[in-house]
């Protein structure tokens, strides 16, 4: 468990808001009520959590979900060739709610973080993020774009990245694999809170911006603000 | 029907027991011996079989790297879902949201509950043998519906309320051609007794070069199997029926907001009805356990047939288009409803002239 | 549905005006001229849009609208019109619109051509050129709370931003308040598993029966503008085009690169490197048409069914050539400015007889296509008359590609403006007339078979081109600087459709307007037309008719 041994972080190499708020609040996703229960780890919930780790990291259910070039490469994952399901996590399912994994396979723009978001918030926990491709990592080739998101890691955690643009489906079934390896051996992701969060309009700092879009926007509707000056 | 001892019968005389305890203690046993050799037939089918046979028709492998063939993905598939978090949206309708999870497993198991599934050695398996038989197997199934509806309205999600909607109007559609053409089995057989019917189709048809061929209602009225076949697919909801799901246009239907447990009652609702649609099509036309060699391996043979129908519906999802919503009812109330009745008509007269 | 203008012009040859008959046909509506590379150009009154474009569309036969491109001067504002006509693609010309730096405003075309309505808007979004008349005009590709326009001069890239997750109401809600019918809203997308990315359909609904949709874009826009305006004509702009259009039509979108800045570098590009060029281009057409099947298939079978697999299948096997000719897989940066990077792979022999392998076994695989989808009764019960696209409208809203050549419309650049090694091979240009899904679908699986041939005919080329005259590339100088001021519009057929470019030259290194013709952009803007008064299932198999891809959609 990832929780036995303390995130190290270099404090001085934290220069920014943004890289500050990843490093707090990161959690134990596999703690149980039972565990709460028992206070410590008996024998027996050990090996019940190394039987559902095996579980969870065996059988997977993807989110069938697509943004960009990467895409193209993830379906040829799942098709004959490469056939991701010998695995046991080549099964897309449509719905969030039913979903475990969600590969994201491209560049997050700005109008489409606060939906990512929201689909991510919408799959039940324990759930696990693929970050495919370089765009994924860093925004990419796109990076200097004036609309595009320095990467999936500002909106949502991320437990394994795959880097390439695209990365070879070879790549990906590999990511995965190791993906199914980490959860199998219990190892939780280490990042999990994100700088853009969905908060609503009335929560945001009064400043210039949401003076300007203040006869624009609800007090109550949900927004996500981007400091693209902050961005790594 | 005193010849044959039933299943719970069979049970309270081996424990020795007998009056109410008896009853009881016997109809539980069988219950939960049959409940549980369904829900194996659908563990077995939902995470492993189906995705071994889609692979087979696209030229893929599918789950082998888990256990020998893949198979501990069985296990780690129900654990693994079970063990996820339970997504109570805001403003589902609660209690439906939480019943129509129940409603869809338990309306297809409890159709079992007259299907007469063959012996095994001396085990007759059939747990009761009313002499409505065949019609409290279709009441049973279609209580299937109404739980899609309930999921549907429950949810609270636009594309759940479609799938509800769209389920509705096409079990409508082809309840009635599938009950109508069950109808022209009962007026062949002359009862609804589902172990009378299956016996009236043990008798020899003709023999081809020493082999038998008996009277199963397949081989005395192939059309009346076909119609059957076509309503069967579309009352359990497969391709190319499978509009109330309909992945790719209204996300998952009437489960996309159903997460974990309940969503694994859903899947595993959709399974057992597969197999209930089976075993139905058994009894009324693959005569029922029937089959070579002895009497006493007659459930094999009745296996062998559930998952021949399983087979065929996976082969149908694999290969077929899915049918439009109106193209769907327009099938069954102007083409399947006017064959049927025209089908229970000329079943009708044979059975005048011949009889 | 507009269908003002009935297609009337039956002959083949369509008169030429000369540019002094266009300027009399204006008369005083023009200001002063401002000749492009590819066109005449006429600067005309920003209130006489309307006017300008009218005249020409009805009188002088240019109608089809190609590209509206909006940018900015030190001075002034511009928004140029690039107009052709379907007949005769080489015929074109460019109306420029000025507009005043400090209000810029000028008066919209959409009342004459409906394809300008998405046009303007982007302009509008991201140059901040205002359009008097337009129905419409909001942002299209940004969020609409965004802060200012990004590619006008004083936009600031630092600057905060929100957006947000609005919950949509339903816009005809108030209409069909009576008690026999009601309506529901229903967001498809930007997260569904049948918009093929990240598009949004704003959907309402009657029952089952869509009674109004409309695509929201701008989920995947990624600057590719702004991209390909900071990197030098060289080098820098090549490696993006592959990206634009990500369902391995790389080849094809480098070429509209290549031959637009070839065009306004004046580089001439060896036979040899063309006829490489035209073997690889219709490589990736095979492949892009493929994933266009597989997906259709999906979103009519449902799941990941035979028909997917076994379309991917056989895309895999393009790639596996295309893998070898580039060493890229699907972002193949294997166009050069003056040729390609690098020569058919060694040993040649095993390259060619690789790809007569697959040419060999293509018959076979689309023959049972036909068997498994398009003979299919069920789905020619889902496709047939579905989704109708009438030519006229088509050619309204500037549709091209397989989504016009279903319509009927007789239009292909690959053989109306020659290019590469084209106009020396034998083969067809496909079209159907039944303007519906399933003519769509036919175009492209025998736009395959047209594709292999052509691709023979290469490999046949190249198996006996004399070995001292391989030259792969021209004299391409270190760093190009093309004249100032140089303006250029040049198009290329790719896998959807008319794939154009607009780039003008500054004097330095990079290009200062970099403007993307995506053929996704306007066939997409069709499928109200299509989908309007059909069934959800049928909407949903009009767009996998389109096939888009939004990374070209919104660039």
């Amino acid at each position: 468990m990832s929780s036995d041994q303390p995130f190290i972080t270099d404090e001085s190499r934290v220069v920014t808001q943004t890289r500050d708020s990843r490093m707090e609040g990161q959690g134990d996703r596999f703690n149980s009520r039972l565990r709460e229960a028992f206070g410590s780890s008996p024998f027996i919930l050990t090996k019940f959590d190394k039987f559902l780790n095996w579980c969870r990291g065996s059988s997977m259910f993807m989110l069938q979900f697509g943004i960009a070039c990467c895409s193209i490469e993830m379906m040829h994952t799942y098709a004959v060739k490469h056939d991701l399901d010998r695995f046991g996590s080549g099964v897309p399912r449509a719905s969030p709610r039913q979903a475990d994994v969600m590969i994201v396979p491209g560049t997050i723009v700005s109008k489409f973080a606060p939906r990512m978001k929201r689909v991510y918030d919408q799959m039940p926990e324990p759930k696990f993020v693929v970050g495919m491709g370089s765009c994924t990592i860093s925004g990419g080739p796109f990076q200097e774009g004036y609309n595009v998101i320095k990467g999936a890691e500002e909106v949502i955690p991320i437990d394994i990245h795959v880097p390439g643009c695209p990365p070879r489906p070879e790549a990906l079934v590999y990511g995965v694999v190791k993906l199914q390896e980490r959860i199998a051996n219990g190892e939780a992701a280490p990042v999990t809170v994100k700088p853009y969060e969905l908060e609503e309009f009335s929560d945001l700092e009064r400043d210039e911006l949401v003076e300007t879009l203040a006869d624009q926007i609800d007090e109550d509707e949900l927004v996500m603000r981007y400091n693209f000056a902050d961005s790594p | 029907m005193g010849t044959v001892q039933l299943f719970p019968e069979f049970v309270s005389e081996t424990l020795g027991l007998s009056g109410v305890l008896g009853d009881v203690v016997g109809s539980l046993v069988a219950a939960a011996v049959v409940g549980n050799i369904v829900l194996a037939f659908t563990g077995v089918a939902g995470p492993w079989a189906k995705r071994k046979i889609t692979a087979a028709f696209t030229d893929r492998i599918a789950v082998d790297r888990i256990g020998p063939f893949g198979l501990l993905i069985i296990p780690a598939a129900a654990v693994q879902l079970l063990a996820k978090e339970l997504i109570v949206p805001e403003g589902v309708d609660r209690p439906t949201w939480d019943l129509a999870p129940l409603v869809l497993p338990a309306s297809a198991l409890l159709g079992f509950s007259v299907i007469p599934m063959g012996r095994l050695g001396p085990v007759n398996l059939q747990i009761a043998d009313p002499e409505v038989g065949l019609a409290l197997v279709f009441a049973f199934a279609s209580i299937a519906s109404i739980s899609l509806v309930m999921a549907g309205y429950a949810s609270n999600n636009k594309y759940s309320m479609l799938g509800g909607l769209r389920a509705v109007a096409q079990n409508l559609a082809y309840e009635i051609p599938l009950i109508v053409t069950a109808m022209s089995v009962v007026i062949f057989a002359g009862t609804l007794q589902t172990s009378g019917i299956v016996a009236a189709q043990s008798d020899v048809l003709f023999s081809v070069g020493g082999f038998d061929v008996p009277t199963w209602y397949a081989f005395v009225n192939p059309f009346a199997f076909v119609l059957f076949l076509t309503a069967n697919m579309a009352e359990i909801g497969r391709n190319p029926f499978d509009i109330p799901e309909a992945p790719t246009e209204i996300v998952a239907g009437y489960q996309t907001e159903y997460s974990s447990a309940y969503f694994v009652l859903f899947y595993l609702g959709e399974f057992v009805h597969i197999f209930l649609g089976g075993a139905i099509l058994a009894v009324t036309f693959l005569g029922g356990a029937s089959g070579p060699g002895p009497e006493s391996i007659g459930f094999i043979w009745f296996v062998v047939k559930l998952w021949g129908f399983f087979l065929f519906t996976q082969w149908a999802r694999s290969a077929l288009p899915r049918v439009r919503i109106d193209q769907l009812i327009e099938i069954g109330w102007k083409g399947m409803l006017v064959l049927s009745f025209a089908n229970l008509v000329l079943t009708a007269v044979i059975v005048g002239v011949i009889a | 549905m507009s269908l003002e203008v009935p297609d009337t012009t039956e002959t083949d040859e369509v008169p030429e005006r000369t540019p002094d008959e266009l300027a009399a046909l204006l008369g005083d509506l023009v200001i002063d001229r401002d000749d492009h590379l590819n066109a005449p150009g006429f600067v005309i009154r920003p209130d006489a849009v309307q006017e300008t474009l009218s005249r020409l569309k009805q009188e002088a036969g240019y109608d089809h609208l190609s590209l509206v491109t909006a940018q900015e001067y030190e001075n002034r504002y511009e928004s140029i019109y690039h107009l052709k006509k379907f007949d005769d693609p080489t015929q074109e010309v460019s109306v420029v619109v000025p507009a005043d730096k400090d209000r810029p405003v000028s008066e919209s075309g959409e009342a004459v051509f409906r394809t300008a309505d998405w046009h303007e808007r982007e302009a509008y979004d991201l140059i901040g050129i205002e359009y008097d008349d337009h129905p419409d005009l909001r942002r299209i590709l940004l969020p609409e709370t965004w802060q200012g326009h990004p590619l006008s001069m004083d936009y600031d890239k630092d600057r905060p931003q929100i957006a947000t997750l609005p919950e949509h109401a339903n816009p005809l809600a108030d209409h069909h308040r009576d008690a026999e019918s009601d309506t529901m809203f229903l967001n498809i997308g930007p997260h569904h598993p049948a918009t093929h990315g990240v598009l949004h359909l704003k959907t309402i609904l009657d029952g089952e029966q869509v009674i109004d949709v409309e695509p929201d874009i701008g989920y995947l826009h990624r600057c590719e503008e702004q991209m390909a305006q900071s990197g030098t004509y060289r080098h820098q702009i090549m490696p993006y085009p592959d990206r634009w259009d990500y369902i391995s039509a790389g080849l094809l979108n480098e070429w509209a690169y290549a031959r637009a800045a070839e065009d306004l570098a004046d580089i001439d590009v060896p036979e040899y490197a063309q006829v490489i060029r035209t073997m690889g281009a219709e490589m990736c057409r095979i492949a892009a048409h493929m994933l266009a099947l597989a997906t259709f298939a999906l979103d009519v079978n449902g799941d990941f069914t035979a028909t997917f697999m076994y379309a991917i299948n056989d895309r895999e096997r393009v790639q596996d050539l295309l893998e070898d000719l580039t060493g890229q897989r699907l972002m193949f940066n294997y166009f050069r400015l003056g040729g390609v990077v690098w020569d058919l792979p060694e040993p040649r022999e095993e390259f060619f007889s690789k790809t007569r392998d697959f040419l060999d076994q293509l018959p076979g695989s689309v023959e049972e296509y036909h068997d498994l989808v398009t003979a299919n009764e069920i789905f020619q019960m889902r496709t047939i008359d579905t989704g109708i696209l009438p030519p006229a409208v088509a050619k309204d809203y500037g549709a091209t590609g397989p989504v016009a050549r279903g319509s009927g419309i007789d239009y292909d650049l690959r053989r109306d403006d020659p290019y590469g090694y084209y106009d020396e091979l034998d083969w067809d240009v496909v079209t159907e007339d039944g303007c519906d899904n399933y003519s769509r679908l036919l175009v492209r699986m025998r736009e395959v078979e047209e594709s292999a041939k052509i691709i023979e005919q290469c490999v046949d080329l190249l198996e006996d081109w004399p070995e001292d005259e391989r030259t792969i590339q021209a004299n391409v100088p270190r760093t190009l600087r093309p004249d100032d001021d140089t303006e250029i519009y040049r198009a290329v057929e790719a896998a959807k459709g008319e794939l154009g470019i607009y780039m003008r030259a500054d004097g330095t290194d990079k290009p200062a307007r970099f403007k993307i013709r995506s053929p996704c952009f306007s066939n997409l803007q069709t499928l109200p037309e299509m989908a309007n008064g059909e069934y959800i299932p049928d909407v949903i198999a009009a767009l996998g008719s389109l096939d888009i891809v939004l990374g070209e959609v919104d660039r």
